[in-house]
């Protein structure tokens, strides 16, 4: 009950109690973490929605009084509401493809005895690792009209003309994809790792086929990280910056481009916020409208 | 019952080919850049027109780039001692002395994590005028950056606490030794580990944070991400994969400085 209770299962309570002064002592190191996310992330998460509140102003960041026009404008301009459904409708493209290719190298990397798993994991990590300036900027170079793509593909006669393969949906997603893509495998690698091989073997040997082995074991066991993947990755993809700015040009605008845009270039704060807000709404409504489907299909699949 | 082992050995061989594509396509970006930047030739052109570090040349005498690397890696060395510190010592009350509230404090502090940086990056801005705090001085940008790095060092330390036995330091407590004592002659080197692992990963993080740096940065003040990425809107040439390719070494360095201390596989994620 007290502070003698164990972190680690093995261990037995120890006999003695520990005097409930040490852990109240101990509270002193949980304080700087408290002050810190109290400070600066709950109070301003609880001050941009006032914010969005706020009548924009010219000359200042925002104006006195209180309305609820910045929303209004947002939901019914229909302009405003187009990116907001491009925006979703990239994350909604990004998910299922990061989830097409990242499954096998999950079960790939979580089942590998070759002494170059390491090295794999390093290079599923190495993405993540180097900044998302810089891989967007690795993928205007493959991509751009000129690019090492294009150059390519003319040079074996392949195509007479480049194609535009960037200032698009095309070249977005691409980017989008491979900037994402380790915040798929990673969290499925450490499910995929927890089911016991035997179980497979198992299986097999009572005359499963391989599909069957995958869709009726493998698979519902792995749903945990499958799931934790997609709505990471559908997350990370609503609220990039860089990739859609960088790869996407004038043609792609997502609501993160228009709310930066709104901050720094309008300096219109309030507008801003409530785009934000609304971008983060609707990020959570589909995830809390995915988590209940996709409950429902695991309770189907088992 | 009898399988076919030619097909299976044909679907074992596809299988292969499809995941070694996706390396590939996780690895190309990266490739290309260090390729380019050793270009001989004017323009990013491939295949490149012999080698040659004379971009990297132009990078070292490229007075902006090397202030933004200089202030990159100050605010990754100061984020990374704050979160470090922050991130033990919330670790070691959250694995060994939280009771009734151990997983909401989890929670709290990987909540960083959880919510899109971005929106974290403005509501802080958002914050920092309100309070008057502002962003002239780098005060803001530092918070920014430890509430990101946070998360990662928290739960590298937690994992490798929690699989420490909490006993070996009640021993040294019953033995006589003080809290503290105990703590930096028992448990530190226990979970030395997780500490390095969680303080680098946390530096490399910080070195390459944009969001956080785009609505943040004090004025006149930018870092190595902002600069590329500034520098990118009107030149296209091989400095700028000089400078990603300096970025990407040192992402390397870390990687080999942790697979040669801990292991990679022990590098914790979420």
């Amino acid at each position: 009950m007290s502070a003698a209770v164990m972190p680690v299962p093995g261990s037995v309570a120890a006999p003695q109690r520990r005097p409930q002064p040490l852990s109240r002592r101990a509270f002193w190191l949980i304080v700087p973490a408290l002050l810190l996310i109290g400070v600066f992330l709950v109070l301003p998460y609880l001050n941009i929605v006032s914010m969005s509140l706020r009548p924009p102003a010219v000359g200042a960041p925002y104006g006195q009084g209180f309305t609820l026009g910045n929303y209004a404008t947002q939901l019914t301009d229909s302009y405003l509401l187009g990116v907001l459904g491009d925006t979703l409708l990239l994350g909604l493209t990004t998910v299922p493809i990061c989830l097409l290719l990242g499954y096998p190298v999950a079960f790939h990397l979580a089942r590998t005895k070759s002494r170059w798993g390491s090295l794999l994991y390093v290079l599923v990590l190495s993405p993540l690792l180097v900044g998302v300036v810089v891989r967007s900027f690795g993928w205007l170079i493959l991509l751009s009209g000129n690019g090492v793509i294009n150059r390519t593909l003319i040079d074996i006669g392949l195509i007479e003309t480049g194609l535009q393969l960037m200032n698009n949906r095309l070249g977005v997603t691409i980017a989008l994809v491979h900037v994402f893509l380790p915040f798929m495998i990673l969290p499925l690698v450490g499910v995929i790792q927890a089911i016991d091989p035997t179980l497979e073997q198992a299986a097999r040997s009572l005359g499963a086929s391989r599909l069957k082995v995958f869709w009726r074991l493998i698979l519902p066991l792995s749903w945990p990280g499958i799931q934790a993947g997609t709505i990471l990755v559908f997350v990370l993809t609503l609220s990039a910056y860089v990739t859609p700015v960088m790869l996407g040009g004038a043609q792609v605008k997502t609501m993160s481009v228009l709310v930066v845009q709104n901050l720094i270039d309008n300096f219109q704060w309030p507008v801003g916020a409530a785009q934000a807000l609304v971008l983060a709404f609707c990020g959570m409504a589909a995830v809390f409208v995915y988590a209940r489907i996709s409950g429902l299909f695991t309770k189907g699949i088992q | 019952m009898k399988r076919n082992p030619m097909g299976s050995r044909v679907a074992d061989g596809l299988g292969l080919a499809y995941v070694g594509a996706v390396y590939v396509f996780l690895l190309l970006p990266i490739v290309i850049i260090v390729l380019m930047s050793l270009n001989a030739g004017e323009f990013l052109t491939f295949p490149p027109q012999g080698i040659s570090l004379r971009w990297f040349g132009t990078l070292f005498a490229n007075e902006a780039f090397m202030r933004a690397i200089g202030t990159s890696l100050k605010i990754a060395a100061i984020a990374t001692v704050c979160s470090t510190v922050i991130g033990v010592t919330g670790a070691l009350y959250v694995v060994r002395y939280s009771t009734r509230f151990r997983e909401g404090l989890r929670m709290l502090l990987m909540l960083p994590l959880m919510l899109p940086e971005i929106l974290t990056a403005i509501a802080l801005l958002f914050f920092l005028y309100a309070s008057g705090i502002g962003t002239k001085t780098m005060f803001g940008l530092v918070i920014g950056h430890v509430l990101v790095t946070l998360p990662y060092v928290f739960t590298n330390v937690a994992s490798t606490l929690y699989n420490q036995d909490a006993s070996l330091e009640q021993a040294a407590r019953s033995l006589g030794a003080s809290p503290l004592r105990a703590f930096v002659r028992v448990t530190l080197p226990l979970i030395k580990s997780g500490i390095i692992t969680g303080a680098l990963f946390a530096f490399v993080i910080s070195f390459d944070l944009f969001n956080m740096s785009l609505l943040l940065k004090g004025i006149g003040m930018t870092t190595l991400p902002l600069q590329l990425f500034d520098y990118l809107r009107w030149d296209f040439d091989p400095t700028a994969a000089a400078v990603s390719t300096v970025s990407i070494l040192l992402t390397l360095a870390v990687v080999i400085v942790i697979d040669r201390t801990v292991g990679l596989r022990s590098l914790r994620f979420g």
